[in-house]
């Protein structure tokens, strides 16, 4: 039998890139007749493929690395600043709704009264609702670091408790600001003010429901015994996805909800 | 491709002062379950040719012709959809 005579990982053969493809094709596409001809088929095959896909993509990834162990120190290098780039991306993206929000509070036009908030907007009291979100996304940060510290110590009980903190911590967030959502007095409709909020939040809020997300899984595998004292880089990734998430909330409570106020 | 099997350098178990309390608890944790890991790397690694992604056998492929069904059956939706969405009205 053949052994290769370099440390990296030649994959088999997938059809996971080509049907995940097809999937945002359909999901966009989705969107589209959803949109101009009110049938939402072809969107709920999009997401439903794109679910599959994602599923069966990540599932190969822990096949190949936990089961196979093709995930030597050179490919997790390679892991690594696939993830640093990754995120580097979303920051960039988050960017561009903050240059958003600064062009229009920055120079409020005279439409909003010349004033910022605008004529007319009632924002929300950064001390309250928000101020506890904050609280909590701090401290789900120290929850995930108390989670790292407790895999590279080998204390799988400890980790197993600090991680589902975590998570439940991050699901309390969501609910509360789902709640702040639908009790605000405002919406996206409400000029300039309620577009940037809502799309900032949003897209946020997103990222929230993806990081939490990505530790339960995190979690699931820890409890499985998938990660050891030295190798768990799926869950260092989750880690610094979350700790991204949780800075761009400060940013978002910062300006948005406290300097927007 | 020749990589040998994980040996599973698992959590060495609870805190070094088990026993002094409970002396009946077995060496191996068996908080939320047993270690499986070994068992599916022997799966995973039997040299049937499969790729990893069918690797498991009937619930692979199950899974896979539907993922399949859906998006090639779905492209097919889409491209008719956009057809008739083109025509004017």
């Amino acid at each position: 039998m053949a052994h290769q005579a370099h440390s990296y990982h030649m994959v088999d053969p997938s059809p996971w890139p080509i049907f995940g493809a097809a999937a945002a094709l359909l999901t966009a596409s989705g969107l589209t007749m959803w949109f101009h001809h009110k049938t939402p088929y072809l969107l709920i095959i999009g997401l439903i493929s794109t679910a599959l896909v994602m599923f069966q993509w990540w599932r190969d990834i822990i096949r190949e690395s936990t089961f196979q162990g093709h995930h030597t120190p050179t490919v997790q290098k390679g892991l690594r600043y696939g993830m640093v780039l990754f995120i580097t991306s979303e920051a960039f993206f988050f960017l561009g709704f903050f240059w958003a929000f600064f062009h229009s509070s920055l120079a409020p036009t005279p439409e909003l009264g010349g004033q910022w908030p605008p004529v007319g907007i009632t924002p929300l009291d950064p001390m309250e609702v928000p101020l506890l979100n904050t609280a909590i996304l701090l401290a789900s940060g120290v929850t995930v670091t108390w989670a790292h510290h407790s895999i590279t110590e080998a204390r799988r009980k400890q980790a197993i408790y600090a991680l589902l903190l975590t998570v439940l911590l991050g699901c309390y967030f969501t609910a509360l600001q789902g709640m702040e959502y639908y009790e605000a007095p405002f919406s996206i409709a409400d000029g300039v003010y309620g577009s940037t909020f809502f799309v900032a939040t949003g897209f946020h809020g997103l990222h929230v429901i993806i990081g939490s997300t990505f530790l339960f899984v995190c979690l699931l595998r820890l409890i499985k015994y998938h990660f050891t004292s030295n190798h768990h880089f799926g869950f260092e990734a989750a880690a610094w996805y979350w700790h991204f998430v949780d800075v761009v909330w400060l940013f978002l409570y910062i300006s948005i909800y406290w300097w927007g106020s | 491709q020749g990589l040998k099997s994980l040996v599973p350098t698992e959590f060495p178990g609870p805190d070094p002062i088990f026993g002094t309390t409970k002396p009946g608890l077995p060496a191996t944790d068996t908080f939320l379950g047993t270690n499986k890991v070994p068992d599916l790397q022997r799966v995973f690694q039997r040299s049937d040719g499969l790729p990893v992604h069918l690797k498991r056998g009937y619930p692979d492929r199950m899974l896979y012709r539907t993922t399949m069904a859906l998006t090639i059956g779905g492209t097919f939706y889409c491209l008719v959809a956009l057809y008739i969405a083109s025509q004017p009205k």
